[in-house]
């Protein structure tokens, strides 16, 4: 249990460092590249005066060092001052607002990954389907070189657009359909490879010894697949999800755009396209955030799942 | 190569692509008294907004970003050999850490990432891509490069190498990365796939190349007029999955499959 605690708290401090290199990257990339930024932000047109402004609220008349100081000094207290395209309301406020509908998409996305990838590589590995488990594979294998991008847009157009069988998920009443059919698209590459691993970790413990001894007690097939073989696969599945995370969080900026959806993929093009660098800034580092939290998650699930890597870490 | 038969599809992308764009030499040419039209001789993939041919502006795009990903996946080949060879050699804690930051970045959400290192510049070209792109491409060859690194050096003929007094670099460079060129090469083919489609979803979400040839802008133009013109998105759509998967597909032609 110590070395499990271990395990986690070093990843909780790293997930510290991953945040820092990260919000770093998002300062120095405006400051260095060549050109002004402040012309960038307010365009062409801005008056002398107007770019003097813009410059002493951001502090781009300071030296780089105590603007990085003071960078990191607001981020510690998680104040990154007011959005500049609607004065008066803090970019964290705003963040904080888009975080919710992402989290939900993202973690129902995670859930039915998990529930379809983990039935389908059951399926592809149980004797259930005989001569027949390749084309099973075979599936898999497709779906997974499929990408969301492609079939995300074409499934809308035929399931919402075209035949009304489902709401788009952008429309304020589609209610908890919409999110259902979202996640549900966003599931389907994560589910893919989560069969794809599954199978592969199912298929090393299809021949061990504890799986007769529970035929032999008279367990079924399906007791023995889910009840023994499944638990000793979990490893590979959870560090699957694990580094499927971050595909995950860009699919869910892609669906957003694609359906129109309040969120943090939403909020961080908005703040793109305006140039508005507070929002910009804590967005980017909101679904940071997101990812190393649930990376930090998985390795504590994991550890506490599967004693193997409680003992060899 | 055991099943050269697989790189087909990529190739004929490539030249079906190529003769499309001489005949198109202009892409994004506008005739809106043909915007949104269906496939016809003229135009055998149809017209997107303002009477732009796609079979045009597809086939340029494809070139481009075909020409992006193995640019990109080079590069991170090239360089991730030869970190993960490095850090493989050095050990300890340098070998650790290079091994955790693979780890992180080959799980990071890569297209946030690309999000805000594009906000810096005003309209993102080709190059800037590449560049972000590349920011992170390098991370799986590395550990691969790591792993076979780790069978290779306690081989007798590195053993041997440094007995006669072969220097560090020299090792690396002359002994290890020609033995793991073949393993980490396998890693080329799905990068690539991978940057075809961040590329496309970049281009998607409105931060592709400004000149709007990407297959992502015609995408989006598809989205934007999806009960209009219905073949606007299949167009888009089949484009980046038959390029990415040809990429995949073209990974598992080499040996070591």
């Amino acid at each position: 249990m110590r070395r499990a605690l271990w395990l986690v708290a070093t990843r909780a401090l790293e997930s510290f460092v991953v945040l820092f290199v990260l919000a770093s990257l998002v300062f120095f990339a405006l400051r260095i590249v060549p050109g002004d930024p402040a012309l960038l932000i307010l365009g062409d047109q801005a008056s002398a005066s107007e770019l003097a402004t813009l410059r002493a609220k951001l502090h781009f008349d300071e030296p780089l060092v105590r603007q990085y100081a003071r960078f990191l000094s607001d981020l510690a207290h998680l104040d990154l001052g007011d959005s500049l395209r609607r004065p008066g309301v803090p970019a964290l406020a705003r963040v904080l607002v888009a975080v919710g509908p992402t989290a939900q998409l993202a973690s129902l996305a995670v859930l039915f990954g998990a529930i379809f990838g983990v039935l389908a590589a059951v399926v592809a590995s149980g004797p259930w389907l005989g001569d027949r488990r390749p084309w099973v594979e075979r599936a898999i294998l497709f779906v997974a070189a499929v990408p969301l991008l492609a079939f995300a847009p074409l499934a809308t157009y035929v399931l919402a657009a075209r035949y009304h069988v489902l709401p788009l998920p952008g429309d304020p009443d589609a209610g908890f359909l919409g999110l259902l059919f979202a996640s549900g698209l966003l599931a389907i590459p994560l589910g893919a490879h989560v069969a794809r691993i599954g199978h592969a970790a199912l298929l090393q413990v299809a021949r061990s010894p504890f799986l007769n001894v529970a035929r032999a007690k008279g367990a079924t097939e399906v007791a023995v697949w889910f009840r023994h073989a499944l638990p000793a696969s979990l490893g590979p599945i959870v560090t699957v999800i694990a580094t499927q995370l971050g595909a995950l969080l860009g699919g869910a900026v892609v669906l957003e755009r694609l359906f129109e959806r309040t969120g943090l993929g939403t909020l961080i093009l908005e703040a793109y396209s305006t140039r508005d660098l507070p929002v910009l800034e804590g967005a980017v580092l909101a679904a940071g955030a997101l990812f190393v939290f649930t990376q930090t998650v998985a390795t504590a699930i994991h550890a506490g799942l599967d004693p193997r890597v409680r003992a060899s870490q | 190569m055991k099943k050269p038969q697989r790189l087909i599809p990529l190739l004929v992308i490539v030249v079906a692509s190529a003769l499309a764009a001489w005949r198109h030499p202009t892409p994004g040419r506008l005739s809106p008294e043909l915007a949104w039209c269906m496939p016809q001789m003229e135009h055998p993939l149809g017209c997107g907004e303002a009477g732009m041919d796609l079979a045009a502006i597809v086939s340029h795009a494809e070139l481009r970003a075909i020409a992006l990903a193995i640019a990109v996946a080079l590069t991170g080949f090239l360089f991730g050999t030869f970190i993960g060879a490095m850090s493989g050699l050095i050990r300890g804690m340098f070998e650790r850490t290079v091994e955790r930051v693979c780890d992180l970045l080959q799980a990071f959400p890569t297209f946030l990432l690309a999000l805000a290192v594009l906000s810096a510049v005003r309209a993102p070209n080709r190059f800037h891509l590449g560049a972000v792109f590349a920011l992170t491409a390098w991370a799986p060859f590395a550990r691969l490069s790591l792993v076979q690194t780790r069978v290779l050096r306690d081989a007798a003929f590195i053993e041997a190498a440094g007995a006669i007094g072969a220097r560090f670099g020299g090792i690396v460079v002359r002994h290890i990365v020609p033995n793991l060129l073949g393993v980490v090469a396998v890693q080329l083919g799905s990068t690539a796939a991978a940057i075809i489609v961040s590329e496309a979803a970049l281009g998607f979400v409105g931060l592709g190349p400004h000149d709007g040839v990407s297959i992502g802008a015609v995408l989006d133009q598809g989205v934007a007029a999806m009960l209009r013109a219905p073949h606007v998105l299949l167009v888009g759509a089949s484009a980046v999955f038959a390029t990415s998967s040809s990429f995949l597909l073209a990974a598992r032609s080499s040996p070591s499959e």
